[in-house]
């Protein structure tokens, strides 16, 4: 679909530092200032925030829907599973070993 | 409701130059949020509407936060103050009431409006009365957001097309004198500055004009010249808009003010 209104950027937001941006929407904007500007206040003044990152949607680089088999596991690639490491095993001990 | 419920006797001369002030800082607050409100569902595009509506909440709630230390003082409590009050006895400057006019009026009034509002909050973050300062700490990080905001579409706007400079000149030379009469003297200057509450107005007015000539500079516009400031806002004499606006903004108040909600 052409989108008739100004670029779009792709929103991402930090809720405390160390933690990864994650991914919670876009904006449209004529430059990234305005994007940042507009992104603060519809994605940044419900939850917590440290910062945030504004990418126009064309500097990414994605695989396409049709290609989701590229990640399918068609055999066992359990043991690239962290099993064998002590915390695991104690893990497995307490907890439902399903979830791990 | 009597004249004399708004402006109860207060024990000192400065208490009663501290209510003015307050008065003064609320009307403006509670006016230019109602007044940027007025572009909720209206805004040039969608982001740029929750933006300006967002930020019309956060005038009227630093309006509430000034309403409620008059009400300490004794004065109404907050929906009267705001509701049942007649234009005449608000104290805003007409900056704040003139209508929204086009997309660039109301960009370059928030702009001129932040800039005063941060330059006077810092001055009151030392203010000796300690409510009112701890209440400036308070509202000066929001006021962050409002100057970039303000600064960065005066920025593409200035400097994007001929029509679009054209644009914001033109309402920077309509609220150029109305926005040097938010720094109306009043008669409580003095015993503010001499009780180090708020420094005189004049003195906030210099300090407001070095920032924000600058910052137009930067944006290609030019701050108009020799023009004298209009008055009369803080003693009660208003432009008729603001009759129209209080009269847009009171009216469901009225219909029942006893009503809960």
């Amino acid at each position: 679909m052409t989108d008739t209104q100004w670029r779009v950027y792709e929103v991402f937001h930090q809720q405390a530092r160390g933690e990864p941006h994650v991914h919670v929407g876009s904006v449209h904007a004529p430059d990234p200032e305005t994007a940042l500007l507009m992104a603060k206040e519809q994605f940044g003044r419900r939850q917590a925030c440290v910062n945030m990152w504004v990418v126009p949607q064309e500097a990414i680089s994605a695989t396409s829907y049709e290609d989701a088999d590229l990640f399918q596991h068609t055999t066992d690639k359990s043991y690239r599973e962290p099993f064998g490491y002590e915390t695991t095993k104690r893990a497995r001990a307490i907890g439902d070993p399903q979830e791990l | 409701m009597s004249r004399a419920l708004f402006q109860p006797k207060l024990a000192d001369d400065w208490q009663t130059a501290v209510a003015d002030l307050l008065v003064r800082l609320a009307d403006d607050e509670l006016v230019i949020g109602h007044r940027n409100s007025e572009w909720t569902g209206l805004a040039p595009i969608l982001e740029a509407d929750i933006a300006f509506s967002s930020m019309a909440q956060d005038e009227i709630g630093h309006a509430l936060a000034y309403y409620r230390l008059l009400h300490e003082l004794g004065y109404p409590d907050p929906d009267t103050m705001a509701f049942l009050r007649e234009p005449q006895d608000f104290r805003c400057a007409s900056l704040v009431s003139i209508p929204k006019g086009d997309w660039s009026v109301s960009i370059v009034r928030q702009f001129l409006y932040d800039t005063a509002e941060t330059v006077r909050l810092e001055a009151l973050c030392d203010s000796a009365y300690e409510p009112l300062a701890s209440l400036a700490r308070k509202l000066r990080t929001e006021e962050k957001y409002h100057l970039l905001h303000g600064k960065t579409w005066l920025h593409r706007l200035g400097d994007a097309t001929d029509e679009s400079h054209r644009r914001v000149q033109t309402a920077l030379d309509l609220l150029w004198p109305h926005a040097l009469g938010l720094f109306e003297p009043t008669r409580w200057d003095r015993t503010l500055a001499n009780e180090r509450i708020q420094p005189s107005e004049p003195t906030l007015a210099q300090e407001w004009r070095a920032r924000v000539e600058p910052l137009l500079t930067d944006a290609s516009l030019v701050a108009p010249e020799g023009v004298e400031p209009l008055f009369g806002g803080r003693v009660g004499r208003h432009p008729p808009s603001l009759a129209e606006l209080i009269a847009a903004m009171q009216k469901v108040f009225r219909l029942d003010p006893g009503a809960q909600w």
